[in-house]
């Protein structure tokens, strides 16, 4: 990573403008989707961040993943009112010390999955924490869902779904609980931040015509990076 | 078939004699009847109506003249659309009620429609018939005033039918309506002087009787009187100049101070004209005399008074302009230093030239500070060293033993408010408000007002030689917020605040120790330990115990001494997200991103083993990932790190037991800071615009505010950063000039409001404004009014350099 960094800035300021308009042109051109989002899954460590996602976008499950180390993503896209929407859900690592390294991509989020394991208390109990931290992160209208996952495993349950809906009421957030491993609600939870996120988008439309230029998808077409052109990644 | 088709044709060839003006007629007609305009076709609303007009019209071809035939009536109410069985007396009657309402208002209180018709008599909707070539020849106007009438009869229309005649510019128009037992006429007279009969009240009268020609007594008419006066010297509203943008170039009366602030409000009084109307509502026709030769008329004695402001259509804003001036930059992509001829000295051009040239690095302050004189090979700027050095100190006030212009203490970042309404471009990202960047920002958003870019660029390279030699020297950049880069910050913020933490970083350890603790160097072992150290693998770094677990072999467990991962600004993280982007999404980039993630978590297993000697994975996980760690046998791997291919076995498999302190740095400051000034002087001119703007525009915020501009509830997300300053930008503007408008208001209606009667407060004001006495009336409105047996009769006349009069006269239709 280190070399790469390296690599990647030491000739970025000043091709800014030159990269620029050929990036766009490059973007342009594989661009199959009408919008992206860019969605996060947070929560304790080994609640089933991973193993949600990659029932979602694989349709597949195993018992156990890697410990996730720093952050990882997937992209998946769905057709939402006809448009095509590209979601690049950013999975998390779950342990303490990797708090920092992972709020750093809490900006430009606009959604959050805030998953618990309703099989253990102690990731029930930092809800309150991750929430905070998505306050101080993340820009102030990214939309967060509530996920109490393993509801499969129902004998070992320690939350029960009430706990859990009362929490997501005091927060104002919507509730689902969800099994990766039988796949109950994974896909319903996508589709619900999909629905909260354009919901919001046009209503802030609504509110700001002066937006409708800027749109989604120019946002994330100048958002992002310039510079840093594939030539000098040698990864 | 194809003969049946050639019969149709021939069939629709023309045979009839129809002339010119019969066709015209007959298209006037059909035009009415397509919009369904006849007395029996129109639906009487019972509702009400909004105060929009809607309409429409159709092109009419008659001797070689354009025509415009057009339909505008008040938009009604859409809920109470409900169609009545119409008598075609009731359209009489609403007509006549519209034109008896409308006395209350004046010929000048439009109504928003097309026309001015329909506020003269009060019309709901009205059919406009207007030549593209002005209707002057008499013949021609009768001829054309003719065919409506015919049209008119013909469709049975029930709506009044108006004729613009002569020249385009004259308020001309006649119109009438017709049913089976009334006329309704609505003339108007149109001179450029005034007659001497019409110039007073009594000969209005008189003229007025003898148009009604009652054969029996008339009540009293009945008159309504406005006189207004045009109050020139509308500076006598004592408009308030705010800071003159430019009058701190002048060294003689050169205050820093006046930097403070952006310039803020009108440059000129906005205020165009003040025309103050003095009415008599409504008094009978011998209650005031007004003949050629007395008057009985004073303004001062009105009943009512009200004033009508004209506000300039474009008056400049001073806010507005500065940062107009700073957004025309956003589409400059030079290098800034190009401006000053420095991109090359600089090393921005090639790079190569950094190694060979080494960059100028004595800072104007410290030079200062040291007396010397200036070398010929120096960089001479467009600013003079008189105006240069205190904009330098006031910007780096730890340079000077001045404590004027001292940063405070603590620098909050402020973040939004959730109680009530939001500041003004609350989205935009703020820094410290008063701290460095708004300094700095504010500084050169002025200089760029008053002395053009090469001034701008001059200071941003002042202040880079003076961030570069603070490096060099490590000396804190004051007025920035403590801690690593805070995303909710501005670029420019966390920027300084990435240097500062190099700085800081350089300052603890001379650069030779990395680890967390910046504070203290030396790493505590209990003293136990110290006693039974062994050379090999004496624990180091240790930072606590961590509860009371031990390893699996039964040594209690030390959680060490941590590198913390290296702070970044918002730019770098966005980068290396686009990095692990572009590595895509299968299992192989998955993997290779881990192995990219990887460096602090090896750099802590490499701390953890140090600290922990004998320590195994299991050990680890305990502390770092205790839901991986199970407790059976004193201490076992969970499920997920059992799995193959497992990053967090293969980083323990190399990691050597390395203190923090001793191993490579996650963060090196030396490379970061260079790239902080590298970056910051390598800015075009665009993207060092987008490092000031946001400071800039959050500085007009608070002015705005500071000038009573209220809260609002914006809130702009999702577009990008260029889009949110245009938007904030469109904020300021309008908020500036809306500012204006309502300081002349309130200066010169006080607690009134416009086109209301004025309070005896606002009366003695404006009077006292006006010198005392008032000026010759600049416009003179008589209404005169008097309902006979058949109808309202009004006619109404407006004197002010030319004469016009209109009249609406109903008369009976008597068939002998």
């Amino acid at each position: 990573m280190e070399t790469i960094h390296e690599n990647s800035n030491n000739n970025v300021e000043d091709e800014d403008d030159m990269t620029g308009d050929a990036k766009w042109q490059k973007d342009a051109a594989d661009q199959n989707f009408d919008y992206m989002f860019k969605l996060l899954i947070i929560g304790n460590s080994s609640v089933g961040k991973t193993s949600f996602l990659f029932r979602y976008a694989d349709d597949s499950f195993t018992s156990a993943f890697v410990s996730t180390v720093g952050i990882d993503f997937k992209v998946k896209t769905v057709f939402r009112h006809d448009k095509r929407v590209k979601l690049q859900i950013w999975d998390t690592a779950g342990q303490e010390r990797y708090r920092t390294i992972t709020t750093a991509y809490y900006r430009g989020a606009m959604g959050f999955i805030l998953m618990y394991d309703i099989t253990n208390e102690e990731s029930f109990n930092s809800v309150q924490d991750w929430v905070t931290q998505i306050k101080t992160y993340s820009w102030d209208n990214a939309q967060v869902i509530l996920v109490g996952n393993k509801c499969d495993m129902e004998e070992e349950r320690v939350v029960s779904t009430e706990r859990g809906m009362q929490l997501a009421e005091q927060l104002g957030v919507e509730f689902y609980e969800t099994s990766a491993k039988e796949n109950i609600y994974v896909k319903a939870v996508f589709e619900r931040l999909v629905d909260i996120i354009c919901d919001k988008m046009s209503e802030s439309l609504d509110s700001e015509p002066a937006m409708l230029a800027g749109g989604a998808r120019g946002q994330r077409l100048t958002e992002q990076p310039q510079g840093n052109s594939t030539t000098n990644c040698n990864c | 078939m194809n003969e049946e088709i050639d019969e149709y044709d021939i069939y629709h060839q023309d045979f009839t004699t129809a002339s010119e003006w019969e066709i015209f007629i007959a298209r006037i007609e059909e035009i009415i009847k397509d919009w369904r305009l006849s007395k029996s076709s129109l639906s009487k609303l019972s509702g009400g109506y909004t105060k929009k007009w809607i309409g429409k019209s159709e092109e009419i071809q008659f001797q070689g003249n354009k025509y415009i035939l057009s339909y505008h009536m008040l938009e009604p109410v859409k809920s109470a659309e409900e169609t009545v069985e119409t008598k075609n007396n009731s359209i009489l009657v609403d007509l006549h009620n519209g034109i008896w309402e409308s006395t209350t208002k004046f010929m000048d209180d439009l109504d928003g429609s097309p026309f001015p018709v329909s506020s003269w008599y009060g019309l709901k909707r009205y059919l406009m018939l207007y030549s593209s070539l002005p209707l002057v020849d008499g013949n021609l106007i009768k001829l054309v005033m003719s065919s409506a009438n015919i049209a008119f009869a013909n469709t049975d229309c029930g709506v009044p039918f108006f004729v613009k005649i002569r020249e385009h510019w004259q308020p001309t128009y006649l119109g009438f309506y017709e049913d089976t037992e009334h006329k309704v006429s609505f003339d108007t007279i149109h001179l450029k002087r005034i007659s001497n009969q019409c110039s007073h009240l009594s000969g209005l009268v008189s003229l007025f009787k003898s148009k009604i020609a009652s054969p029996v007594a008339l009540d009293a008419v009945v008159v309504s009187t406005k006189f207004s006066y045009e109050l020139k010297d509308v500076d006598a509203f004592a408009w308030r100049k705010t800071t003159q943008s430019n009058e701190f170039l002048s060294i003689e009366g050169f205050d820093v101070r006046k930097l403070l602030e952006l310039p803020f409000g009108s440059e000129k009084n906005p205020i165009q004209s003040v025309l103050l109307n003095t009415i008599w509502p409504k008094f009978r026709e011998c209650a005031i005399v007004d003949s050629s030769t007395f008057s009985e008329y004073d303004p001062l004695m009105a009943p009512t008074w009200t004033i009508t402001l004209k506000m300039r259509e474009n008056f400049n804003c001073q806010l507005s302009e500065t940062i107009s001036k700073i957004m025309d930059l956003l589409d400059n992509t030079n290098l800034l230093m190009d401006t000053l001829g420095l991109s090359k000295s600089l090393g921005l051009v090639n790079p190569l030239h950094k190694i060979t040239e080494a960059p100028i690095t004595i800072s104007k302050l410290v030079k200062a500070a040291m007396g010397q004189s200036k070398h010929m090979s120096d960089f001479k700027g467009p600013i003079a060293d008189d105006l240069l050095m205190p904009l330098l100190y006031y910007i780096f006030p730890d340079a000077v033993d001045d404590n004027t212009f001292n940063y405070p203490e603590q620098l909050e970042v402020e973040f939004k408010q959730v109680d009530g309404g939001q500041k003004l471009c609350s989205y935009v990202k703020t820094s410290p408000e008063g701290g460095l960047v708004w300094r700095v920002s504010v500084t050169a958003a002025r200089l760029l007002d008053a002395g053009g870019l090469p001034y701008l660029a001059h200071l941003w390279y002042e202040f880079c030689q003076e961030l570069q030699y603070r490096w060099e020297h490590r000396i804190l950049v004051p007025g920035v917020a403590d801690g690593t880069p805070n995303a909710r910050t501005c670029l420019l913020h966390q920027k300084l605040q990435l240097l500062n933490c190099c700085i800081k970083r350089a300052l603890d350890g001379t650069g030779s120790v990395a680890g967390n603790s910046s504070e203290d160097e030396f790493f505590d072992c209990s003293e136990g330990e110290n006693d039974e150290q062994l050379p090999w693998d004496r624990p180091v770094g240790r930072l606590s115990k961590f509860g009371d677990a031990t390893l699996k072999n039964g040594a209690p467990l030390y959680i060490p001494r941590t590198q913390d991962p290296a702070p970044k600004t918002e730019d770098q993280l966005e980068e290396d997200a686009e990095l692990m982007v572009r590595l895509g999404d299968d299992a192989k980039a998955s993997e290779l991103r881990a192995r990219m993630m990887s460096a602090s978590l090896l750099s802590d297993m490499e701390a953890f083993k140090a600290a922990n000697p004998g320590a195994e994975l299991c050990d680890f996980v305990r502390w770092y990932s205790p839901r991986d760690w199970k407790p059976d046998d004193g201490g076992a791997l969970g499920d997920r790190m059992l799995l193959p291919g497992n990053p967090w076995v293969e980083a323990w498999s190399v990691a050597r037991p390395v203190p923090a302190a001793r191993q490579r740095r996650l963060f090196d400051e030396t490379r970061e800071a260079e790239q902080v000034l590298h970056f910051l002087r390598s800015r075009t001119v665009s993207t060092a615009t987008e490092l000031l703007l946001p400071a800039i525009l959050r500085a007009g915020a608070t002015k705005a505010h500071e000038e009573g501009v209220p809260c609002t509830s914006s809130s702009v997300g999702g577009v990008d950063t260029r889009r949110t300053f245009e938007i904030a930008a469109r904020e300021l503007y309008d908020a500036e000039r809306e500012a204006c408008r309502s300081l002349c208001l309130r200066t010169v209606l006080g607690t009134s409001e416009e086109g209301k009667p004025l309070d005896v407060a606002g009366r003695n004001r404006i009077l006292s404004a006006a010198g005392g006495g008032l000026p010759a009336a600049a416009r003179r409105e008589f209404t005169l009014r008097v309902r006979d047996s058949v109808a309202p009769q009004v006619m109404r006349t407006a004197l002010a350099t030319d004469m016009t009069i209109i009249g609406v006269f109903t008369e009976r239709i008597v068939c002998l």
